[in-house]
């Protein structure tokens, strides 16, 4: 029982930081990092669930590549947008970016 | 068993030491890459959960992707080498208070729901590469392809989105 | 007793690279100066450039003489002489030289210097183009043995070595090999003569040796690679197992070094241009192929 605790409580920890680093950072690129954390909390838990209670259902590790695909993406999207933000106003603060409240 | 246990349980102290370390060096590059050893120590948790494919792949990828995040960070930064120790965060109580409650929430559902008996064997590593693709290929097909035709569009959406438009180009122009 | 072995099939291989590849640019056969030129390294003194991110600076050499011996872990030099068989040997490889990057992005940023961030940089750009091209042709490969697992990838090549079944998908991890340990039609990220020895151009005495031996020790490690996925490894007749292994790894070593001679050196975008419009659709043509020969194979014999 013990390592399953000890993985979701990982995935916990992972999530808050994620959390507080997705929230606290002004930088386009420092949120996308606090996202990943998040994502990468999510991937203990689905690992550790998939081992300790289901190790024969594989749709869990299914899953698994699914939110890997999911970290690509925001990624790719993210540098996207990221890009012609900084080719239309020459930085990537979200602070500065307060015209997209309409 | 122990053994396994004080595996995960070092592995994923390095992971969150790490991703600590993402949000409070100065450094762009020092934190681009404190996060890909974050996710490499995650793919080390999941080959101690003899999850070999799983971990396999998550160290690949991340080694990528976050070296692909390193660069896009020192483009776009003003101050990629942290020299001018500026600091770079806002709503910070706010933040921290939301990341405890994040965590403590998730402690709390994790710690408090009852999880039964957790199971002490898994399939060896072949049989697990076999149901994988079992699956891919029969039941998961759908969703599998779902993902596929997801990347194609995002990898033609990112590349719209960050293409030159003429006007932006002619500026650039004008200013040299 | 297995690794031992291993590391110095290695480190003797890494030996016999220094020898050619000084014989490449210089046209004599010294078997003596790669070993000298080592010593006088170690000897010198090694320069810490002010203001260098001192982390990645000491960690960049030592990642990716790791990161090759990584690889080299989960490939059979002969029966039984292979550190781990693991049941996803084929991904590891590639998992493993993943952080032959991350290495040299380290030793690119590290040292605070414009040369070695613009090689560390470039680097990166490559292997944008050679990761996908990599990971499809071994696709071939694996289809083929039906495993992950390298030595049933040896074992599947018995009666035809894959570089014959798949020729496509063997030119391809050629080439993209030779992108991974940066020989010279695609030594961007050192570029001598134009970037001044990029990311080495900031290292001295016995970190630049660390490095150097992590380069001949990348170009054994891809060459071990290529021989396993697409020549046959230890199979062939009349010498033993680890004599193939160990002709034909220097063998695929030589030619490495020797082709890029001929080459002039690509430019950054003509090589992503190259690997992405040309390289990426051969390898996936080249996986439709090897699928088409597999189904015609297994009903011919089911019908007779």
């Amino acid at each position: 029982m013990m390592p399953l605790y000890i993985a979701l409580a990982v995935g916990a920890i992972m999530f808050g930081v994620g959390l507080y680093g997705a929230l606290s950072q002004t930088n386009l690129v420092m949120i996308m990092m606090g996202v990943e954390v998040m994502l990468g909390g999510a991937l203990v838990n689905l690992v550790a669930f998939w081992r300790f209670l289901h190790p024969t259902a594989y749709p869990g590790q299914t899953f698994f590549l699914i939110i890997m695909t999911v970290m690509a993406l925001d990624m790719a999207v993210g540098f996207g947008v990221g890009t012609a933000r900084f080719r239309a106003r020459g930085s990537v603060e979200m602070e500065e970016a307060r015209e997209l409240k309409g | 068993m122990i053994l396994q246990t004080v595996f995960i349980g070092l592995f994923g102290i390095a992971a969150i030491w790490f991703a600590v370390v993402v949000f409070r060096t100065h450094s762009m590059v020092r934190s681009a890459l404190a996060l890909l050893f974050s996710q490499a120590a995650l793919g080390a948790m999941f080959l101690a959960m003899q999850a070999e494919f799983l971990g396999v792949l998550q160290i690949m990828m991340m080694a990528t992707e976050m070296s692909i995040m390193a660069i896009f960070m020192v483009m776009f930064m003003m101050d990629p080498g942290g020299l001018g120790g500026m600091d770079m965060t806002h709503q910070k109580r706010g933040s921290q208070a939301a990341g405890v409650i994040g965590a403590f929430a998730a402690l709390g559902v994790a710690f408090l729901a009852g999880w039964g008996s957790p199971a002490a064997t898994v399939p060896g590593p072949q049989e697990q590469l076999r149901g994988l693709g079992l699956d891919l290929m029969e039941r998961s097909m759908l969703i599998f392809e779902t993902a596929g035709v997801t990347i194609l569009a995002a990898m033609i959406a990112a590349t719209a989105v960050a293409l030159a438009t003429r006007s932006a180009t002619k500026q650039e122009g004008n200013d040299e | 007793m297995t690794t031992v072995l291993v590391i110095v099939a290695l480190l003797v291989g890494a030996y016999l690279v220094a020898v050619l590849e000084s014989w490449t640019s210089t046209g004599r056969l010294s078997f003596a100066s790669p070993l000298l030129a080592g010593l006088a390294l170690v000897g010198r003194e090694s320069l810490v450039p002010r203001k260098s991110d001192r982390i990645f600076f000491e960690v960049g050499p030592v990642l990716l003489l790791v990161s090759a011996v990584l690889a080299a872990a989960v490939l059979p030099l002969s029966p039984g002489l292979i550190i781990t068989d693991l049941t996803t040997g084929a991904l590891f490889v590639n998992a493993a030289l993943a952080y032959v990057m991350v290495a040299l992005l380290m030793a690119g940023w590290g040292p605070d210097g414009a040369y070695a961030m613009v090689g560390g940089f470039r680097f990166l750009g490559q292997l944008v183009g050679y990761s996908m091209p990599i990971v499809m042709a071994i696709v071939g490969v694996a289809m083929r043995a039906e495993s992950l697992v390298t030595t049933q990838i040896v074992e599947s090549q018995v009666t035809l070595p894959n570089a014959v079944y798949q020729p496509v998908g063997f030119m391809i991890f050629f080439v993209a090999a030779m992108a991974v340990c940066f020989l010279p039609p695609f030594d961007l990220p050192t570029a001598p003569g134009e970037l001044a020895g990029g990311v080495m151009a900031e290292y001295t005495g016995w970190r630049l040796a660390v490095m150097r031996l992590a380069r001949a020790v990348l170009v054994v490690t891809l060459a071990a690679s290529v021989t396993v996925f697409y020549l046959g490894g230890w199979n062939g007749p009349v010498l033993p197992p680890w004599a193939w292994t160990a002709v034909k790894t220097l063998a695929v070593a030589a030619v490495m070094l020797v082709a890029g001679r001929y080459v002039p050196r690509l430019r950054e975008e003509h090589l992503l241009a190259w690997y992405w419009k040309f390289a990426i659709p051969l390898a996936l043509l080249n996986i439709l192929y090897v699928g088409i020969v597999l189904i015609a194979g297994s009903s011919s014999s089911m019908s007779m």
